[in-house]
């Protein structure tokens, strides 16, 4: 029962930020609430992998990634937009922001006071765990023409 | 072909299909996306073939009828993200392959496209919201809820402000992230709240460029390397622009969280 409660608390709170983000890419607001399904979608399927699955973040974000690029798919074929306009702005939740910014102070901080072991393994943790995890998201949304439309266009 | 298209009727063709990559370009669409939609409209206007070259401020379209070719070139400076405008061009290809319009047609429908903008109060109150909700994601309680609200709330309308006065979006995101991170660190120095440097972390993380970092992977995937590259440095440098900006801030009112 827990786990529903934080799954529902944890899609709601995704969706939000799926609708905001998608307000600032400009999607017509015809589309926004695909954004907040797909956002809540992706976010919750993470949080479950994580949490009951065990699963590595970048593993657990390439999956949810992938569903909802699937999902995007079957929406932008229905409703004849490219998938973008929808999967970009749901993805949004699981951008590993913190981690690029700590990285970049941490670029900042070495030219200040100067080269330690320490703010050099904060920048590399974070830019590595970061990366990875872009790389997750985008490769993931990516998963349906790389597999299945390689040589026709998807709408 | 069975009528032959005269020169005149190639360099407009060849205009439309330029057009067309340039508004995909322009607003934030993927390589592989602007490549083959300029291609599928010039096959279905009745070119032999289109060949498209990008790169990361302009692009160079040939085109091919009876062995005869017209080249042509366009800046395509960024004009921000808008999906709105991607979906429309979209759309009139679609159309232009159906034969449900002709050249006269996409023309007209290309050239009358007007980007649709949310209503800005809608939009600062929902990127402020959207912080609060990334806040409360990481732990935060309703207390920095609210204060990542305020915070990104007043970031949200000065980044509007001032990329309505066209001013280079690097500084737009320092100018932005110093503004918010100086509202945001109050909760540091007050202790408001469970966690108080949530606030600080999450109001800024409206100035992530997702949409770019997303698409630049993306292009490397699918074989742009070159484009990739050219958004992953452009994205970088907007989020290094950000960084600046916090550590301005933090370096101001003398807290520290970040590192």
């Amino acid at each position: 029962m827990d786990i529903l409660i934080a799954l529902a608390n944890d899609m709601f709170f995704a969706a939000i930020p799926a609708i905001g983000f998608a307000m600032v890419f400009n999607v017509p607001p015809k589309y926004l609430a695909y954004c907040a399904l797909g956002g809540a979608l992706g976010h919750g399927l993470r949080m479950l992998l994580l949490t009951q699955g065990g699963m590595q973040v970048e593993w657990a974000t390439f999956t949810a990634a992938s569903s909802v690029g699937l999902v995007g798919v079957y929406w932008s074929q229905k409703l004849n937009v490219p998938p973008k306009v929808f999967t970009v702005a749901a993805m949004i939740p699981m951008v590993p922001g913190v981690y690029v910014y700590k990285a970049m102070i941490a670029i900042v901080e070495i030219n200040h006071r100067g080269f330690s072991l320490e703010i050099w393994k904060i920048f590399a943790e974070n830019f590595i765990k970061g990366t990875s995890i872009i790389a997750a998201l985008a490769i993931g949304l990516a998963m349906p023409s790389l597999l299945f439309y390689r040589r026709k266009p998807l709408i | 072909m069975s009528t032959p298209i005269s020169e005149e009727y190639q360099r407009e063709l060849s205009r439309l299909v330029i057009k067309t990559g340039q508004m995909l370009l322009q607003h934030g669409a993927e390589s592989q996306m602007v490549g083959s939609l300029c291609c599928r409209l010039g096959e279905a206007l009745g070119l032999d073939s289109v060949e498209v070259s990008l790169s990361a401020s302009s692009m160079v379209v040939t085109t091919l009828v009876n062995d005869y070719c017209i080249t042509t070139a366009r800046r395509c400076p960024d004009r921000g993200i808008n999906m709105h405008i991607v979906s429309e061009v979209q759309q009139v290809v679609v159309d232009a392959e159906n034969n449900a319009i002709d050249v006269a047609e996409v023309r007209k429908r290309l050239h009358s496209i007007e980007p649709y903008k949310h209503n800005r109060w809608l939009v600062v109150f929902m990127i402020g919201l959207s912080c609060a909700s990334f806040c409360r994601l990481a732990g935060g309680d309703w207390l920095l809820f609210g204060w990542t609200f305020l915070a990104s709330s007043v970031g949200m309308f000065v980044r509007q402000e001032i990329a309505q006065r066209h001013f280079n979006p690097l500084m737009n995101f320092g100018v932005t992230s110093f503004v918010t991170t100086l509202i945001a660190a109050q909760a540091e120095i007050y202790e408001i709240g469970n966690h108080p440097f949530l606030a600080m972390a999450s109001s800024v993380l409206m100035l992530v460029p997702g949409f770019p970092l997303i698409n630049s992977v993306s292009d490397m995937v699918k074989g742009y390397v070159n484009m990739g590259i050219a958004r992953w440095v452009f994205a970088s440098l907007l989020s290094l622009a950000t960084c600046i900006g916090i550590i301005a801030a933090t370096t101001l009112l003398g807290v520290w969280g970040w590192v």
